[in-house]
C-alpha cells in the first residue's frame, strides 16, 4: 500500500522529533522528581532513548546513516552504563538500607538541618511486624494493622 | 696655617650638636652610661667655635672709645647654605609699595614681579654671636651637670639626644636670616621643649604639662605665621638681609641695610602695627608672657637640667631675640612698642606676686623667670638703643644666674629624694655647703644686689624706663643731631657680603619712618598710649617688682637653707652634697653670675658690641643712643627696693622652720588668689579646655557610633548575602540537578526569544 506521507518529509520529522522530545522531557522530569534511585536511573535511560529517537529521525530526514549508527553506539553505552549505575545503586542501598535519594544529605551546609520529609513512613528502627498465620485459618492476634504499609522494599 | 672662613665656623655651631644628637640616637643603646659622650662632644665643640666667632666679631667691631663715641658701623656676615624653595613670579607688588623692586619701571612689567625665594641663610652679627655663645656655653655646663643628675635614669640616651637637638634648633633659630627658617626652628625648639618636659611621659602630670606647653606655644606660633604672611605681602621678601637678583639689582631684605638706611623703608601705620602685634603674640607664647604664660610653671615637671637650659636661659629668650631682631619694625610703630612694655611690666608684676606665695622651689624659679622676662620686654618696649641693649644685657646675666639657681634647685632635689616642697626640708647649708653658697650667689644676682650681675642689668632696665617717663630728668640727648648725621653717612661693613648702592645720606627723624602717618582707630589708640605718664606707671611697676623679686628669692633661700636642719624621709642616704660632676658646674656658673655684670657694665663692652648689630644701627634706633652714665639715684632706688624685700623675707623666714606660719596671716584672701595663680588656669580651663573637650567628645561619639557603625555595616553586607545564598546548599542531589536544569532552561528560552525575532 502506498504510504500516506513521503519517507523524508518534514511532517514525519516533526512527529518523530516530538516523540523524542516527549521522551526526553519525561525522563528529565523523572530524574528531578522521583526519589527512588532505580526509578531515577530508569528516567535517565528514558532520556537516552529520547535522544536516540531524535537521532534516528534526523538520520532519516537527511538520508545519512550516521545518526542511526550513533544510536547503536548509544544503546551499547547505555547498557554498560546501566551495569555501572546498578552497582552504584546496590552500594548505596548497602550503606543506608534505603533506595531514597534523600537519604544522602551529608554534603550540606553545616548550619542547616537535615531535610526531613514528614510524609515518609516511620524509620527502620522499628522492626516490621509480619503477620503470623496459624495452621488452620484462625485470625491471628494483632491482625488489625494495615498490611499495606511496609518500611522495606 | 690655613684660615678657616667665618662662614664655615658659623655652620659648625649648629651642625656639631646636630651630629651629636644623631649619633646619640643611633648609638645610645650601645653606649648606655656613656651615651652622653657624642652630645657633650658636639656641644663642647660648638661652644668653642661660638666663642671664637664672638671674639672674631668683637675684633671687627672694635673697642668702645669712650663716652661720646663715634657711631658704630654695622657688622654682619651672611652665609647662604642652599636654596630651599623658589617660585618665580610669585607676587607682583603694587608699584611704589615697600615690596616693589627698586629701580624697576612703574607700570607692572614682567620684571617687576617678585619671586618667592627661601634661602637657608645664616647670619653672623653681634646679637647672634652673643646669643650663640650663651646658648652653647650654658648648654655645655648644663649638659655636664646632667651627667650626674640623670645618671640612673633609664631614658639617659634619649635625654642627651633631645638636649643636643635642642641646642642645634636654638642655634639655628638665632642664626637664621629668613623669617620662614626662623619659623621652622621656632617650632623645632617648641617640639624639643615638649619632648623634654614630657621626658617622664609615663607620669600623667608630665604628659599633660608637655601637651599644655605645646598647645599654648602653638597660639604664639599662629601669631608668627600671620606675621610672616603680612611681612611677605608688605615687603615682598622674607629675608632679613639684602640679596642680589640675577640681573644685578639689590632686593632689599626686611632688615637689610639698604632698607634700614632708607627713611621710608619700614612700613608703619596699621599694617606695621599689625605685624608687630603678631610678632609680640609669638614672643609672648615662647617667652611665657601674659596671657600665654601658663605653660611655664607646669613645665617644671620636666627634668631640672631641661628647665635650667630651656626654661631659664635659652628657649624662653627666643621671644626676646625676635623682638630685638625686628627692632626697626617695632620702632616704626610706637603703639606696638608701648604694648610690648605694658605686657612685659604687667607680666613681671603679676608673676612676682604669684611667686611670693609658692611653696615649690622650682615653681618659685619658674615664676621668677616669667617675671624677669617681663623685665626684658619692658625694656625692649622703650624703643631706645639703651632699652634694647639693656634687655640683651639682662638676658645674658639672667641666663647665668637663673641656670645657676635651677641647677642648684636640682641639686637640692637630687639629695632630698625628689622632694622639692620647701616646707618639707630646711637648714640645708650644713648638709650642702657648695650648693648653698652658689645658690646664694645666684639669689643675690637675681635680687639685684650690687655688685652682682643682676644689679647692673636691672639698673639699666630701670634707667631706660625712667628715661622714657621723665625725658628731661638726666639731660640725655635723645634726638641729637650730630649723632644722626654720623649714623647715616658711615658706610656699612661686611665680612663677606654685598656692597650697597650709594644711597645719599639723609637726616633722619624717627617719626618719618612711619609709613602713612594717619593712624586711625585701634592703632591711633595704641599710639596714644605712648605718653610719659604711661612710662612712669611702668617704672613704678618695675621698681615694685624689683622689691618683690628680692623678697621671694630670699624667702626661698631662707626656707631652704637656713633654720633647723630637716630632711624628708624620701631622702634616705641621699642627703649629702652633690658629686663633683654636679657641683663643679654650679661653681662655674657662679663666677659670671657674680662678676659678669660689673665687668660688662664698667667696660661698656656689651652695649658697644651690640650697637653694631644692623638692626640697632638703623638710624631710628641709633639716634636714641645716649651716653652711658651711672645713674646714682636709680641705683639707690633699686637697691633700696631690694634691701626692703630681703629684710622682710628675713623677718619672716630667716632661721625659722620652713613649715611654720606662712603669709596667709597677712594676705588673707589675696594669698588664696595668688596661690591659685590668679585663677588664670581655671579661666582658660573654662573658656577653652572644657569646650574643646566637649567638642572632642562629640567627635569621638560620632566616630564610634556613626562612622564605625557604617563601616561595620558595610562589612556585614557580604556576610548577610552569603547567609541567604547558603540556604540553597541542602545536600539534596535532586535540588542541585533542578538548579542546573533551571539554568539551562533560562538560557534556551533566552536564545529562542532572540532567534524568534
Amino acid at each position: 500500500m502506498m504510504p500516506l506521507v513521503a519517507a523524508g518529509s518534514t511532517a514525519v520529522l516533526h512527529n518523530a522529533l516530538l516523540v523524542g522530545a516527549i521522551l526526553f522531557a519525561l525522563g528529565l522530569v523523572g530524574i528531578l522528581t522521583r526519589r527512588n534511585l532505580i526509578v531515577m536511573f530508569l528516567s535517565a535511560e528514558l532520556m537516552l532513548q529520547g535522544i536516540s529517537v531524535s537521532l534516528v529521525a534526523w538520520s532519516r530526514h537527511h538520508g545519512d546513516f550516521g545518526g542511526q549508527v550513533l544510536v547503536i553506539f548509544v544503546l551499547t553505552v547505555a547498557a554498560c552504563e546501566a551495569a555501572v549505575a546498578l552497582v552504584f545503586v546496590l552500594q548505596a542501598f548497602a550503606r543506608t538500607g534505603r533506595l531514597d535519594a534523600a537519604a544522602w544529605q551529608e554534603l550540606r551546609e553545616a548550619t542547616l538541618a537535615r531535610t526531613v520529609d514528614h510524609a515518609l513512613p516511620a524509620s527502620d528502627a522499628v522492626p516490621p511486624r509480619w503477620p503470623r498465620l496459624s495452621t488452620a485459618g484462625v485470625v491471628p492476634p494483632g491482625a488489625d494493622e494495615s498490611p499495606l504499609e511496609r518500611e522495606h522494599v | 696655617m690655613q684660615q678657616v672662613s667665618p662662614a664655615t665656623l658659623l655652620v659648625l655651631v649648629p651642625l656639631l650638636p646636630l651630629v651629636g644628637a644623631v649619633l646619640t640616637l643611633l648609638l645610645g643603646r650601645r653606649l648606655r652610661s656613656q651615651a652622653h659622650l657624642p652630645a657633650i662632644a658636639g656641644i663642647a665643640a660648638a661652644a668653642a667655635v661660638a666663642v671664637v666667632l664672638l671674639l672674631g666679631t668683637a675684633a671687627q667691631v672694635g673697642r668702645p672709645d669712650g663716652i661720646h663715641a663715634e657711631p658704630v658701623r654695622p657688622v654682619e656676615m651672611i652665609s647662604t647654605l642652599w636654596q630651599w624653595a623658589t617660585v618665580d613670579g610669585a607676587y607682583t607688588p603694587p608699584p611704589g609699595s615697600a615690596a616693589s623692586i627698586p629701580g624697576t619701571a612703574v607700570g607692572g612689567t614682567a620684571g617687576a614681579s617678585r619671586a618667592f625665594s627661601i634661602p637657608v641663610a645664616l647670619r653672623l652679627d653681634p646679637l647672634t654671636a652673643t646669643l650663640l655663645a650663651i646658648i652653647t656655653c650654658i648648654g655645655l655646663v648644663v649638659a655636664v651637670y646632667s651627667i650626674g643628675y640623670m645618671h640612673h635614669d633609664p631614658g639617659y640616651p634619649r635625654f642627651f639626644a633631645v638636649f643636643s637637638l635642642f641646642v642645634f634648633s636654638m642655634s639655628m633659630l638665632v642664626a637664621a636670616s629668613n623669617f620662614l627658617i626662623v619659623y621652622v626652628f621656632w617650632e623645632a625648639v617648641g617640639a624639643c621643649s615638649y619632648l623634654l618636659i614630657g621626658f617622664w611621659f609615663r607620669k600623667p602630670e608630665a604628659a599633660r604639662a608637655a601637651k599644655k606647653a605645646f598647645l599654648v606655644n602653638r597660639v604664639g606660633d599662629f601669631g608668627l605665621a600671620i606675621a610672616t604672611f603680612l611681612l611677605w605681602m608688605t615687603y615682598g621678601t622674607l629675608d632679613f638681609h639684602d640679596t642680589l637678583s640675577p640681573d644685578g639689582t639689590i632686593l632689599p631684605g626686611i632688615l637689610g641695610q639698604t632698607r634700614l638706611a632708607d627713611s621710608s623703608g619700614i612700613v608703619g601705620g596699621a599694617v606695621g602695627t599689625a605685624i608687630c602685634l603678631c610678632l609680640l603674640l609669638a614672643a609672648c607664647g615662647k617667652s611665657a608672657q601674659l596671657p600665654l604664660h601658663v605653660w611655664l610653671p607646669d613645665a617644671m615637671e620636666g627634668p631640672t637640667p631641661a628647665s635650667a637650659l630651656i626654661h631659664a636661659a635659652t628657649m624662653v629668650t627666643a621671644g626676646i631675640y625676635l623682638v630685638a631682631r625686628t627692632a626697626p619694625l617695632f620702632v616704626a610703630c610706637p603703639g606696638a612698642l608701648t604694648a610690648v612694655s605694658i605686657v612685659g611690666a604687667t607680666t613681671a608684676l603679676v608673676a612676682a606676686l604669684i611667686a611670693t606665695v609658692q611653696n615649690d622651689l622650682k615653681r618659685v624659679l619658674a615664676y621668677s623667670t616669667i617675671s624677669q622676662l617681663g623685665y626684658m620686654f619692658a625694656s625692649l618696649g622703650t624703643g631706645t638703643l639703651l632699652g634694647f641693649t639693656a634687655a640683651i644685657f639682662h638676658l645674658v646675666t639672667h641666663a647665668f644666674f637663673k641656670a645657676l639657681l635651677f641647677l642648684g634647685a636640682g641639686s637640692v632635689m637630687h639629695s632630698m629624694g625628689n622632694v622639692i616642697d620647701m616646707r618639707r626640708f630646711g637648714g640645708l647649708y650644713r648638709i650642702m655647703p657648695v650648693t648653698a653658697a652658689t645658690f646664694l650667689v645666684g639669689a643675690l644676682a637675681l635680687a639685684g644686689v650690687a655688685p652682682f650681675s643682676g644689679f647692673f642689668s636691672k639698673d639699666e632696665i630701670l634707667a631706660s624706663l625712667h628715661g622714657k617717663g621723665w625725658p628731661h630728668a638726666h639731660g640725655e640727648h635723645h634726638d641729637a643731631a650730630p649723632a644722626s648725621s654720623h649714623a647715616a653717612t658711615t658706610p656699612p661693613l661686611h665680612l663677606v657680603g654685598l656692597r650697597t648702592s650709594a644711597t645719599e645720606p639723609r637726616a633722619v627723624d624717627r617719626r618719618a619712618l612711619i609709613g602713612d602717618g594717619s593712624a586711625s582707630g585701634a592703632v591711633g589708640w595704641l599710639d596714644g598710649l605712648d605718653t610719659p605718664a604711661t612710662w612712669q606707671v611702668l617704672f613704678w611697676m618695675a621698681l615694685l617688682t624689683a622689691g618683690l623679686t628680692a623678697f621671694y628669692t630670699f624667702r626661698a633661700v631662707f626656707m631652704t637653707f637656713t633654720g633647723p636642719a630637716r630632711v624628708p624621709e624620701e631622702a634616705g642616704h641621699h642627703a649629702h652634697e652633690s658629686p663633683p660632676v654636679m657641683a663643679v658646674p654650679l661653681m662655674i656658673l657662679a663666677v659670671p653670675s657674680a662678676i659678669a655684670g660689673w665687668w660688662l657694665f664698667s667696660t661698656q663692652w656689651l652695649s658697644h658690641f651690640l650697637s653694631a648689630t644692623p638692626s640697632f644701627t638703623a638710624p631710628a634706633v641709633a639716634t636714641t643712643a645716649a651716653p652711658h652714665t651711672f645713674h646714682m639715684d636709680l641705683a639707690i632706688q633699686g637697691s633700696l627696693a631690694a634691701a626692703i624685700g630681703i629684710v622682710i623675707a628675713a623677718i619672716g623666714h630667716l632661721g625659722r622652720r620652713s613649715d611654720g606660719p606662712q603669709m596667709e596671716r597677712f594676705l588673707g584672701p589675696l594669698h588664696t588668689f595668688f596661690a591659685n595663680r590668679c585663677y588664670i588656669d581655671q579661666l582658660y580651663s573654662g573658656l577653652f579646655v572644657r569646650p574643646l573637650e566637649a567638642l572632642a567628645l562629640v567627635a569621638a561619639l560620632f566616630d564610634r557610633h556613626v562612622i564605625d557603625r557604617l563601616v561595620n555595616g558595610v562589612a556585614r553586607l557580604p556576610v548577610a548575602l552569603g547567609g541567604v545564598v547558603r540556604l540553597l546548599q541542602v545536600g539534596l542531589l535532586q535540588r542541585y540537578a533542578l538548579a542546573g536544569v533551571m539554568g539551562v532552561l533560562t538560557i534556551v528560552l533566552a536564545l529562542a526569544w532572540r532567534l524568534r525575532g
